[in-house]
Protein backbone atom coordinates (compact mmCIF):
# COMPACT_ATOMS: atom_id res chain seq x y z
CA UNK A 1 0.00 0.00 0.00
CA UNK A 2 1.41 3.43 -0.96
CA UNK A 3 1.76 5.91 2.34
CA UNK A 4 1.75 3.15 4.18
CA UNK A 5 3.82 4.25 7.82
CA UNK A 6 4.75 1.56 10.25
CA UNK A 7 4.97 2.12 13.36
CA UNK A 8 7.16 -0.12 15.93
CA UNK A 9 6.83 -0.04 19.60
CA UNK A 10 8.56 -1.98 22.64
CA UNK A 11 6.73 -5.01 22.88
CA UNK A 12 6.74 -5.20 26.85
CA UNK A 13 7.40 -3.64 30.12
CA UNK A 14 7.07 -0.28 30.96
CA UNK A 15 8.45 1.17 28.11
CA UNK A 16 5.35 -0.40 25.74
CA UNK A 17 2.61 0.47 28.59
CA UNK A 18 4.24 4.76 28.14
CA UNK A 19 4.24 4.00 23.85
CA UNK A 20 0.74 3.50 24.16
CA UNK A 21 -0.28 6.10 26.43
CA UNK A 22 1.91 8.40 24.15
CA UNK A 23 -0.16 7.81 20.93
CA UNK A 24 -3.54 7.78 22.98
CA UNK A 25 -2.49 11.71 23.95
CA UNK A 26 -2.07 12.48 20.84
CA UNK A 27 -5.20 10.62 19.63
CA UNK A 28 -4.03 7.73 18.10
CA UNK A 29 -5.58 4.60 19.30
CA UNK A 30 -3.94 1.25 19.02
CA UNK A 31 -6.32 -1.78 18.41
CA UNK A 32 -5.14 -4.97 20.06
CA UNK A 33 -7.06 -7.24 17.32
CA UNK A 34 -6.18 -10.58 18.81
CA UNK A 35 -5.36 -10.19 22.11
CA UNK A 36 -2.38 -9.50 24.53
CA UNK A 37 -0.02 -12.07 22.23
CA UNK A 38 -0.66 -10.63 18.77
CA UNK A 39 2.38 -8.68 17.76
CA UNK A 40 0.48 -6.28 15.50
CA UNK A 41 -2.09 -4.09 15.67
CA UNK A 42 -3.69 -0.92 13.85
CA UNK A 43 -4.77 2.49 14.88
CA UNK A 44 -8.20 2.71 14.41
CA UNK A 45 -8.13 6.40 13.38
CA UNK A 46 -5.17 6.08 11.12
CA UNK A 47 -5.71 4.61 8.06
CA UNK A 48 -2.79 3.28 5.96
CA UNK A 49 -1.28 2.68 9.04
CA UNK A 50 -0.22 -0.33 11.07
CA UNK A 51 2.19 -1.05 14.35
CA UNK A 52 4.92 -4.03 15.18
CA UNK A 53 5.53 -4.66 18.40
CA UNK A 54 9.50 -5.37 18.59
CA UNK A 55 11.74 -5.75 21.51
CA UNK A 56 13.49 -2.52 21.56
CA UNK A 57 16.88 -2.71 20.46
CA UNK A 58 14.90 -4.03 17.26
CA UNK A 59 13.46 -1.20 16.61
CA UNK A 60 16.40 0.66 16.43
CA UNK A 61 17.43 -2.60 13.92
CA UNK A 62 14.11 -2.59 11.81
CA UNK A 63 14.47 1.51 11.41
CA UNK A 64 17.79 1.13 9.94
CA UNK A 65 16.65 -1.40 7.40
CA UNK A 66 13.47 -0.09 6.80
CA UNK A 67 10.76 -2.38 7.91
CA UNK A 68 9.31 0.54 9.81
CA UNK A 69 9.53 3.65 9.56
CA UNK A 70 8.71 5.09 12.99
CA UNK A 71 9.55 4.09 16.54
CA UNK A 72 9.86 3.97 19.89
CA UNK A 73 12.81 3.15 21.94
CA UNK A 74 15.56 4.29 24.32
CA UNK A 75 18.31 6.77 23.30
CA UNK A 76 20.90 4.39 25.11
CA UNK A 77 19.75 1.25 22.73
CA UNK A 78 20.19 3.97 19.42
CA UNK A 79 23.55 5.42 21.16
CA UNK A 80 25.04 1.44 21.14
CA UNK A 81 24.02 0.56 18.32
CA UNK A 82 26.33 0.95 15.26
CA UNK A 83 27.56 4.04 13.44
CA UNK A 84 26.06 2.77 10.30
CA UNK A 85 22.88 2.30 11.74
CA UNK A 86 22.39 5.58 13.83
CA UNK A 87 23.47 7.35 10.16
CA UNK A 88 20.01 5.99 9.03
CA UNK A 89 17.73 7.31 11.95
CA UNK A 90 16.81 10.78 13.15
CA UNK A 91 15.65 11.55 16.81
CA UNK A 92 12.59 13.35 16.53
CA UNK A 93 11.40 13.88 19.88
CA UNK A 94 12.86 12.78 23.26
CA UNK A 95 9.56 11.60 24.95
CA UNK A 96 9.18 12.43 29.07
CA UNK A 97 9.49 8.79 29.93
CA UNK A 98 11.91 5.63 29.87
CA UNK A 99 14.47 8.09 31.65
CA UNK A 100 17.92 6.39 33.11
CA UNK A 101 21.29 6.35 33.02
CA UNK A 102 23.67 4.22 32.03
CA UNK A 103 26.24 4.21 34.72
CA UNK A 104 29.80 2.19 35.74
CA UNK A 105 29.17 0.88 39.11
CA UNK A 106 31.44 -0.86 41.58
CA UNK A 107 31.54 -2.99 44.45
CA UNK A 108 30.25 -0.95 47.63
CA UNK A 109 32.79 -2.26 49.47
CA UNK A 110 35.33 -1.02 47.11
CA UNK A 111 35.90 2.26 49.45
CA UNK A 112 39.13 3.23 48.29
CA UNK A 113 37.33 3.94 44.88
CA UNK A 114 35.01 7.14 44.29
CA UNK A 115 35.96 8.38 40.94
CA UNK A 116 36.82 6.97 37.37
CA UNK A 117 40.41 8.49 38.12
CA UNK A 118 40.32 6.11 41.15
CA UNK A 119 38.49 3.23 38.78
CA UNK A 120 41.56 4.35 36.28
CA UNK A 121 44.43 3.31 39.14
CA UNK A 122 43.28 0.50 40.46
CA UNK A 123 42.83 -1.29 36.67
CA UNK A 124 46.60 -0.26 36.13
CA UNK A 125 46.40 -2.29 39.30
CA UNK A 126 45.13 -5.11 38.27
CA UNK A 127 47.72 -5.29 35.19
CA UNK A 128 50.95 -4.30 36.97
CA UNK A 129 50.17 -6.44 40.09
CA UNK A 130 47.89 -8.97 39.03
CA UNK A 131 48.66 -9.58 35.29
CA UNK A 132 45.30 -9.81 34.48
CA UNK A 133 42.77 -7.08 33.23
CA UNK A 134 39.38 -5.04 35.25
CA UNK A 135 36.70 -7.30 34.10
CA UNK A 136 33.73 -5.02 32.68
CA UNK A 137 30.79 -6.85 32.38
CA UNK A 138 27.82 -4.89 30.30
CA UNK A 139 25.02 -4.91 27.85
CA UNK A 140 26.78 -1.93 26.48
CA UNK A 141 30.17 -2.27 24.77
CA UNK A 142 30.33 0.48 22.65
CA UNK A 143 28.98 2.69 24.89
CA UNK A 144 31.13 1.60 27.56
CA UNK A 145 34.64 1.53 25.74
CA UNK A 146 34.04 4.75 24.60
CA UNK A 147 33.63 6.22 28.02
CA UNK A 148 36.18 4.51 29.49
CA UNK A 149 38.88 5.00 26.91
CA UNK A 150 38.05 9.10 26.86
CA UNK A 151 38.64 8.50 30.91
CA UNK A 152 42.27 6.70 30.38
CA UNK A 153 41.06 3.43 31.35
CA UNK A 154 42.72 1.33 28.54
CA UNK A 155 42.93 -1.79 30.62
CA UNK A 156 40.49 -3.37 31.22
CA UNK A 157 37.74 -6.61 29.41
CA UNK A 158 34.86 -6.60 28.60
CA UNK A 159 32.22 -9.14 29.31
CA UNK A 160 29.18 -9.32 27.04
CA UNK A 161 26.18 -9.59 29.44
CA UNK A 162 22.46 -10.62 28.18
CA UNK A 163 20.87 -9.66 32.05
CA UNK A 164 21.17 -9.45 35.61
CA UNK A 165 24.48 -8.10 35.39
CA UNK A 166 24.13 -6.79 38.95
CA UNK A 167 25.42 -10.45 40.22
CA UNK A 168 28.49 -10.49 38.00
CA UNK A 169 30.73 -9.13 40.68
CA UNK A 170 29.84 -11.11 43.14
CA UNK A 171 29.79 -14.61 41.13
CA UNK A 172 33.57 -14.21 40.19
CA UNK A 173 32.32 -13.18 36.17
CA UNK A 174 34.08 -9.70 36.43
CA UNK A 175 34.83 -7.27 38.56
CA UNK A 176 32.82 -4.17 37.95
CA UNK A 177 29.72 -3.45 35.37
CA UNK A 178 28.04 -0.71 33.27
CA UNK A 179 24.43 -0.69 33.11
CA UNK A 180 21.35 0.78 33.15
CA UNK A 181 19.95 2.41 36.10
CA UNK A 182 16.84 4.74 36.61
CA UNK A 183 16.24 5.02 40.31
CA UNK A 184 19.50 2.94 41.83
CA UNK A 185 17.67 0.16 43.57
CA UNK A 186 18.75 -2.49 41.69
CA UNK A 187 22.22 -1.76 42.27
CA UNK A 188 21.59 -0.54 45.96
CA UNK A 189 19.83 -4.18 46.43
CA UNK A 190 22.79 -5.76 45.34
CA UNK A 191 25.44 -4.37 46.67
CA UNK A 192 27.32 -1.75 43.82
CA UNK A 193 27.47 2.01 43.74
CA UNK A 194 27.89 3.99 40.85
CA UNK A 195 30.87 5.89 40.60
CA UNK A 196 30.43 9.84 41.52
CA UNK A 197 31.80 10.83 38.07
CA UNK A 198 30.01 7.19 36.08
CA UNK A 199 27.46 8.54 34.21
CA UNK A 200 27.78 7.45 31.06
CA UNK A 201 24.91 8.54 29.36
CA UNK A 202 21.62 10.18 30.45
CA UNK A 203 19.17 8.33 28.15
CA UNK A 204 15.39 8.27 27.59
CA UNK A 205 12.80 7.01 25.35
CA UNK A 206 12.67 8.50 21.86
CA UNK A 207 10.39 8.94 18.89
CA UNK A 208 12.67 7.63 16.16
CA UNK A 209 12.03 7.71 12.19
CA UNK A 210 14.14 6.29 9.55
CA UNK A 211 15.50 9.44 7.69
CA UNK A 212 14.99 8.06 4.27
CA UNK A 213 11.39 8.25 5.07
CA UNK A 214 11.41 11.77 6.79
CA UNK A 215 9.80 13.81 4.21
CA UNK A 216 6.64 11.41 3.14
CA UNK A 217 6.09 10.64 7.36
CA UNK A 218 5.83 14.80 7.52
CA UNK A 219 2.25 15.17 7.69
CA UNK A 220 2.03 12.46 10.08
CA UNK A 221 5.12 14.39 12.27
CA UNK A 222 3.54 17.40 12.31
CA UNK A 223 0.09 16.13 13.92
CA UNK A 224 1.85 14.69 16.89
CA UNK A 225 2.54 16.46 20.30
CA UNK B 1 58.34 -2.04 -9.94
CA UNK B 2 59.61 1.13 -8.03
CA UNK B 3 58.91 0.01 -4.56
CA UNK B 4 60.06 -3.54 -5.35
CA UNK B 5 62.97 -2.39 -6.30
CA UNK B 6 63.61 -0.38 -3.45
CA UNK B 7 62.70 -3.05 -1.00
CA UNK B 8 65.45 -5.26 -2.77
CA UNK B 9 68.13 -2.61 -2.11
CA UNK B 10 67.30 -1.74 1.40
CA UNK B 11 66.96 -5.41 2.25
CA UNK B 12 70.86 -5.62 1.04
CA UNK B 13 71.72 -3.32 3.43
CA UNK B 14 70.18 -5.20 5.95
CA UNK B 15 71.54 -8.45 5.85
CA UNK B 16 75.10 -6.73 4.95
CA UNK B 17 74.52 -5.25 8.56
CA UNK B 18 74.40 -8.75 10.24
CA UNK B 19 70.42 -8.25 10.48
CA UNK B 20 68.58 -11.91 9.38
CA UNK B 21 65.38 -12.42 8.07
CA UNK B 22 62.27 -12.98 10.20
CA UNK B 23 59.00 -14.25 9.27
CA UNK B 24 56.49 -13.66 11.78
CA UNK B 25 52.97 -15.65 11.98
CA UNK B 26 50.47 -13.79 9.81
CA UNK B 27 47.42 -15.27 12.53
CA UNK B 28 48.18 -14.10 15.69
CA UNK B 29 45.73 -14.89 18.96
CA UNK B 30 43.38 -11.76 19.73
CA UNK B 31 43.67 -12.12 23.51
CA UNK B 32 47.38 -11.71 23.26
CA UNK B 33 47.85 -8.60 21.33
CA UNK B 34 44.17 -7.13 23.52
CA UNK B 35 46.32 -8.14 26.97
CA UNK B 36 48.69 -5.64 25.67
CA UNK B 37 47.63 -2.61 24.13
CA UNK B 38 43.98 -2.74 25.82
CA UNK B 39 40.62 -3.63 24.50
CA UNK B 40 40.15 -0.61 22.70
CA UNK B 41 42.81 -1.74 20.21
CA UNK B 42 40.39 -4.57 19.26
CA UNK B 43 37.78 -2.56 16.59
CA UNK B 44 41.60 -1.56 15.02
CA UNK B 45 42.30 -5.02 14.25
CA UNK B 46 40.99 -7.34 11.54
CA UNK B 47 39.64 -10.44 13.57
CA UNK B 48 37.63 -13.71 13.28
CA UNK B 49 36.64 -16.51 15.46
CA UNK B 50 37.96 -19.75 14.35
CA UNK B 51 35.65 -23.04 14.98
CA UNK B 52 36.67 -23.30 18.75
CA UNK B 53 35.66 -20.12 19.66
CA UNK B 54 38.61 -18.66 19.63
CA UNK B 55 39.49 -14.73 18.16
CA UNK B 56 42.42 -14.26 15.95
CA UNK B 57 43.45 -11.53 13.94
CA UNK B 58 45.70 -10.75 11.46
CA UNK B 59 48.91 -9.51 12.67
CA UNK B 60 48.19 -5.61 13.04
CA UNK B 61 52.16 -4.55 13.14
CA UNK B 62 55.30 -6.27 12.57
CA UNK B 63 57.28 -5.18 15.18
CA UNK B 64 54.62 -6.93 17.63
CA UNK B 65 54.32 -10.01 15.45
CA UNK B 66 58.07 -10.52 15.48
CA UNK B 67 58.14 -9.90 19.04
CA UNK B 68 55.78 -12.66 19.71
CA UNK B 69 57.87 -14.95 17.37
CA UNK B 70 60.72 -14.34 19.16
CA UNK B 71 59.19 -15.47 22.69
CA UNK B 72 57.77 -18.57 20.87
CA UNK B 73 60.87 -19.77 19.38
CA UNK B 74 62.59 -19.28 22.23
CA UNK B 75 65.66 -17.75 20.23
CA UNK B 76 68.86 -16.91 21.55
CA UNK B 77 70.85 -16.77 18.91
CA UNK B 78 69.35 -14.43 15.45
CA UNK B 79 68.42 -11.57 18.00
CA UNK B 80 69.08 -8.84 14.83
CA UNK B 81 66.61 -9.63 12.49
CA UNK B 82 64.68 -7.72 9.86
CA UNK B 83 60.94 -8.12 8.48
CA UNK B 84 59.68 -7.68 5.09
CA UNK B 85 55.80 -7.93 4.58
CA UNK B 86 51.97 -6.81 5.53
CA UNK B 87 50.49 -5.55 8.41
CA UNK B 88 46.51 -5.58 8.36
CA UNK B 89 45.06 -2.93 10.38
CA UNK B 90 41.78 -1.08 10.49
CA UNK B 91 42.25 2.93 11.01
CA UNK B 92 39.49 5.45 12.06
CA UNK B 93 40.31 7.29 9.21
CA UNK B 94 38.53 5.61 5.93
CA UNK B 95 41.02 6.92 3.75
CA UNK B 96 43.89 5.23 5.73
CA UNK B 97 45.04 1.57 4.07
CA UNK B 98 44.49 -1.53 5.57
CA UNK B 99 47.11 -3.59 4.26
CA UNK B 100 50.26 -1.74 4.55
CA UNK B 101 53.85 -3.20 3.37
CA UNK B 102 56.57 -3.01 6.52
CA UNK B 103 60.09 -3.61 6.24
CA UNK B 104 62.43 -3.40 8.92
CA UNK B 105 64.72 -4.26 11.92
CA UNK B 106 65.40 -5.05 14.88
CA UNK B 107 67.52 -5.63 17.92
CA UNK B 108 65.69 -7.76 20.20
CA UNK B 109 67.76 -8.77 24.03
CA UNK B 110 69.52 -5.24 22.84
CA UNK B 111 72.01 -5.52 25.26
CA UNK B 112 74.21 -2.16 25.08
CA UNK B 113 71.88 0.44 24.48
CA UNK B 114 73.37 3.77 23.12
CA UNK B 115 75.48 1.13 20.15
CA UNK B 116 72.25 -0.52 19.31
CA UNK B 117 70.19 2.91 19.37
CA UNK B 118 73.28 3.95 16.80
CA UNK B 119 73.40 1.01 14.74
CA UNK B 120 69.62 0.67 13.88
CA UNK B 121 69.55 4.47 13.34
CA UNK B 122 72.73 4.10 11.10
CA UNK B 123 71.16 1.02 9.15
CA UNK B 124 67.77 2.57 8.31
CA UNK B 125 69.74 5.64 7.33
CA UNK B 126 72.27 3.98 4.91
CA UNK B 127 69.27 2.06 3.67
CA UNK B 128 67.76 5.31 2.54
CA UNK B 129 70.87 6.54 1.18
CA UNK B 130 71.24 3.46 -0.53
CA UNK B 131 67.86 4.01 -2.44
CA UNK B 132 68.81 8.23 -3.14
CA UNK B 133 66.33 9.77 -1.49
CA UNK B 134 68.42 12.89 -0.81
CA UNK B 135 67.68 15.82 1.66
CA UNK B 136 66.41 13.94 4.59
CA UNK B 137 65.19 15.39 7.98
CA UNK B 138 65.26 13.89 11.05
CA UNK B 139 63.88 14.79 13.72
CA UNK B 140 63.98 12.63 17.78
CA UNK B 141 62.81 12.71 21.42
CA UNK B 142 63.45 10.29 24.11
CA UNK B 143 60.75 9.75 25.92
CA UNK B 144 62.51 8.67 29.17
CA UNK B 145 63.84 12.17 29.67
CA UNK B 146 59.87 12.86 30.14
CA UNK B 147 59.47 10.25 32.82
CA UNK B 148 63.23 11.19 34.69
CA UNK B 149 61.54 14.58 34.74
CA UNK B 150 58.08 13.59 36.33
CA UNK B 151 60.44 11.33 38.81
CA UNK B 152 62.35 14.38 40.48
CA UNK B 153 59.07 16.81 40.50
CA UNK B 154 56.93 17.35 44.18
CA UNK B 155 54.12 16.18 43.53
CA UNK B 156 52.00 12.99 45.12
CA UNK B 157 53.19 9.75 44.01
CA UNK B 158 49.36 8.87 42.64
CA UNK B 159 49.58 12.03 40.08
CA UNK B 160 53.46 10.76 39.35
CA UNK B 161 52.00 7.51 37.90
CA UNK B 162 49.07 9.18 36.07
CA UNK B 163 50.78 11.52 34.47
CA UNK B 164 53.62 9.10 32.90
CA UNK B 165 50.85 6.26 32.34
CA UNK B 166 48.83 8.73 30.11
CA UNK B 167 52.23 10.28 28.42
CA UNK B 168 50.51 8.95 25.65
CA UNK B 169 47.42 9.66 25.08
CA UNK B 170 48.21 13.73 24.42
CA UNK B 171 44.33 15.05 25.02
CA UNK B 172 43.54 12.78 27.77
CA UNK B 173 47.17 14.20 29.56
CA UNK B 174 45.95 17.91 28.85
CA UNK B 175 42.65 16.90 30.73
CA UNK B 176 45.08 15.52 33.28
CA UNK B 177 46.94 18.98 33.30
CA UNK B 178 44.04 21.04 33.91
CA UNK B 179 43.26 18.91 36.64
CA UNK B 180 46.42 18.81 38.58
CA UNK B 181 46.36 22.84 37.86
CA UNK B 182 43.04 23.38 39.46
CA UNK B 183 43.29 20.62 42.16
CA UNK B 184 40.49 19.08 41.50
CA UNK B 185 41.37 15.42 42.63
CA UNK B 186 39.68 13.77 45.46
CA UNK B 187 36.31 14.43 46.96
CA UNK B 188 36.93 15.40 50.35
CA UNK B 189 33.28 14.63 51.63
CA UNK B 190 33.67 11.25 50.25
CA UNK B 191 36.70 10.11 51.82
CA UNK B 192 35.17 10.90 55.79
CA UNK B 193 32.21 9.49 54.21
CA UNK B 194 33.51 6.20 53.88
CA UNK B 195 35.87 6.29 56.98
CA UNK B 196 33.17 4.51 58.96
CA UNK B 197 33.16 1.22 56.69
CA UNK B 198 36.93 1.50 56.65
CA UNK B 199 36.86 1.00 60.59
CA UNK B 200 34.07 -1.18 60.27
CA UNK B 201 36.16 -3.47 57.02
CA UNK B 202 39.06 -3.72 59.36
CA UNK B 203 37.57 -6.09 61.74
CA UNK B 204 36.87 -8.40 58.38
CA UNK B 205 38.99 -11.60 57.48
CA UNK B 206 41.71 -8.92 55.34
CA UNK B 207 42.03 -11.81 52.88
CA UNK B 208 38.43 -12.55 51.88
CA UNK B 209 37.93 -10.65 48.01
CA UNK B 210 35.45 -8.16 46.95
CA UNK B 211 35.34 -8.58 43.28
CA UNK B 212 38.80 -9.63 43.02
CA UNK B 213 40.33 -7.48 45.67
CA UNK B 214 41.23 -8.40 48.90
CA UNK B 215 39.93 -6.42 51.84
CA UNK B 216 43.75 -5.93 52.62
CA UNK B 217 44.55 -4.22 49.72
CA UNK B 218 41.26 -2.09 49.51
CA UNK B 219 41.77 -0.60 52.43
CA UNK B 220 45.61 -0.30 52.45
CA UNK B 221 45.11 1.93 49.33
CA UNK B 222 41.86 3.85 51.05
CA UNK B 223 44.53 4.82 53.60
CA UNK B 224 47.67 5.80 50.87
CA UNK B 225 44.83 7.84 49.67
CA UNK B 226 43.58 9.81 52.53
CA UNK B 227 47.48 10.13 53.30
CA UNK B 228 48.61 11.26 49.99
CA UNK B 229 48.48 15.24 49.94
CA UNK B 230 44.87 16.03 48.74
CA UNK B 231 45.99 19.61 47.51
CA UNK B 232 49.59 20.87 47.51
CA UNK B 233 50.59 24.81 46.71
CA UNK B 234 52.78 24.11 44.11
CA UNK B 235 50.37 22.33 41.96
CA UNK B 236 50.33 25.58 39.03
CA UNK B 237 54.15 25.78 39.13
CA UNK B 238 54.91 22.35 38.49
CA UNK B 239 51.96 21.89 35.40
CA UNK B 240 53.84 25.31 33.95
CA UNK B 241 57.19 23.44 34.21
CA UNK B 242 55.70 20.33 32.65
CA UNK B 243 54.42 22.57 30.15
CA UNK B 244 57.35 24.08 29.41
CA UNK B 245 59.43 21.28 29.02
CA UNK B 246 56.91 19.48 25.98
CA UNK B 247 58.16 22.33 24.08
CA UNK B 248 61.15 21.87 23.73
CA UNK B 249 62.51 22.04 20.17
CA UNK B 250 65.90 22.37 19.07
CA UNK B 251 68.69 21.05 16.50
CA UNK B 252 70.51 18.29 18.09
CA UNK B 253 73.49 20.12 18.46
CA UNK B 254 71.83 22.32 20.99
CA UNK B 255 70.24 20.07 23.44
CA UNK B 256 72.65 20.13 25.76
CA UNK B 257 72.53 23.83 26.26
CA UNK B 258 68.85 23.87 25.80
CA UNK B 259 68.00 21.37 28.55
CA UNK B 260 70.56 23.34 31.11
CA UNK B 261 68.81 26.23 30.54
CA UNK B 262 65.19 24.40 31.45
CA UNK B 263 66.69 23.00 34.56
CA UNK B 264 68.47 25.93 35.69
CA UNK B 265 65.35 28.31 34.83
CA UNK B 266 62.90 25.67 36.53
CA UNK B 267 65.81 25.16 39.82
CA UNK B 268 65.62 21.50 38.93
CA UNK B 269 68.27 19.05 40.48
CA UNK B 270 71.21 19.45 37.98
CA UNK B 271 71.30 15.54 37.48
CA UNK B 272 67.44 14.92 35.93
CA UNK B 273 68.67 14.71 32.35
CA UNK B 274 72.42 12.99 33.04
CA UNK B 275 72.44 10.32 30.49
CA UNK B 276 72.14 12.25 27.36
CA UNK B 277 75.29 10.51 25.14
CA UNK B 278 72.99 8.26 23.04
CA UNK B 279 70.80 11.19 21.33
CA UNK B 280 73.74 13.03 21.20
CA UNK B 281 75.31 10.50 19.16
CA UNK B 282 72.88 10.98 16.83
CA UNK B 283 73.84 14.21 15.60
CA UNK B 284 76.64 11.87 13.74
CA UNK B 285 74.18 10.71 11.24
CA UNK B 286 72.22 13.76 10.31
CA UNK B 287 73.37 17.42 11.19
CA UNK B 288 69.81 18.34 10.49
CA UNK B 289 68.54 16.01 13.13
CA UNK B 290 65.76 18.51 15.73
CA UNK B 291 65.15 17.44 19.12
CA UNK B 292 61.62 17.62 20.36
CA UNK B 293 60.21 16.82 23.45
CA UNK B 294 56.67 16.38 22.61
CA UNK B 295 57.16 14.30 19.38
CA UNK B 296 56.70 10.48 19.97
CA UNK B 297 53.43 10.24 21.90
CA UNK B 298 51.36 8.07 19.95
CA UNK B 299 53.40 4.68 20.37
CA UNK B 300 53.03 3.50 23.90
CA UNK B 301 55.59 1.14 23.76
CA UNK B 302 58.49 3.26 23.52
CA UNK B 303 60.63 3.71 25.98
CA UNK B 304 64.02 5.61 24.81
CA UNK B 305 65.04 7.21 21.89
CA UNK B 306 62.19 7.72 19.30
CA UNK B 307 62.76 8.81 15.76
CA UNK B 308 61.23 9.54 12.00
CA UNK B 309 63.07 10.60 8.98
CA UNK B 310 61.50 12.70 6.52
CA UNK B 311 61.99 12.97 2.67
CA UNK B 312 62.37 16.91 1.39
CA UNK B 313 58.89 17.10 0.75
CA UNK B 314 58.47 16.29 5.02
CA UNK B 315 56.56 13.23 4.58
CA UNK B 316 57.59 10.42 6.98
CA UNK B 317 60.00 7.61 4.99
CA UNK B 318 61.09 5.89 8.27
CA UNK B 319 60.72 5.70 12.16
CA UNK B 320 61.51 3.63 15.43
CA UNK B 321 62.83 3.82 19.14
CA UNK B 322 63.47 1.69 21.87
CA UNK B 323 61.54 -0.49 23.13
CA UNK B 324 62.64 -1.82 26.35
CA UNK B 325 58.87 -2.75 27.57
CA UNK B 326 57.13 -4.63 25.07
CA UNK B 327 58.59 -8.18 25.28
CA UNK B 328 57.70 -8.29 29.13
CA UNK B 329 54.43 -7.22 28.33
CA UNK B 330 53.83 -10.07 25.56
CA UNK B 331 54.54 -12.41 28.53
CA UNK B 332 58.52 -12.55 28.80
CA UNK B 333 59.51 -13.53 32.17
CA UNK B 334 62.70 -11.24 32.08
CA UNK B 335 62.96 -8.00 30.96
CA UNK B 336 64.14 -7.87 27.31
CA UNK B 337 65.59 -4.48 25.78
CA UNK B 338 64.80 -4.26 22.13
CA UNK B 339 65.35 -1.21 19.65
CA UNK B 340 63.96 -1.25 16.23
CA UNK B 341 62.72 0.81 13.04
CA UNK B 342 60.90 0.43 9.68
CA UNK B 343 60.62 2.20 6.33
CA UNK B 344 57.36 3.05 5.02
CA UNK B 345 57.24 2.13 1.48
CA UNK B 346 54.30 3.39 0.89
CA UNK B 347 55.43 7.30 1.44
CA UNK B 348 59.00 6.21 -0.81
Amino acid sequence: MKNLITIGLPSKGRLKGESISFLEKNNLKPTSNGGERNYFAEIENLPNSKIIYLHAKEIIQRLGDGTIDVGISGLDLLQESSINLQKKIEIKKKLDFGVADVVVAIPNDWIDVQTVADLEEVSFDFRDKKNTRLRVATKYPNLTNNFLVSKGIIQYKLVPSLGATETYPFIGSSEIITDISSTGKTLKDNNLRVLKDGCILSSQACLLISKKKAATLRPFLNSLI
Amino acid sequence: MKSKNYSENIIKIFKKDGFVLSEPDVLLDSDYIIQRSGENFRKLMLTFEDDTGKSMCLRPDLTVASCIKYLKDNSKANSKIFYSGQAYRRSNNLKDKVVNDQLGIEILGSKNKSTDDLKVLKTIASSIEKIKIKNTSIKVSDVSLFQKLIESLTIPERWKMRLKRHFWRPQYFEDLLKRLETNSDVDPEAVELDKKRFTEMKNLDQSKEIASRKVSEILSRFDRKIKDPRSFAENKKIVKIIREFLKINCPINQLDKTLKSFVKKNKLSNSVFKDLSTIKNLSKINSKTIFSTNFGRDIEYYTGIVFEIYNSSKKEIARGGRYDGLLKSLGSKKNISAVGAAINLNNL
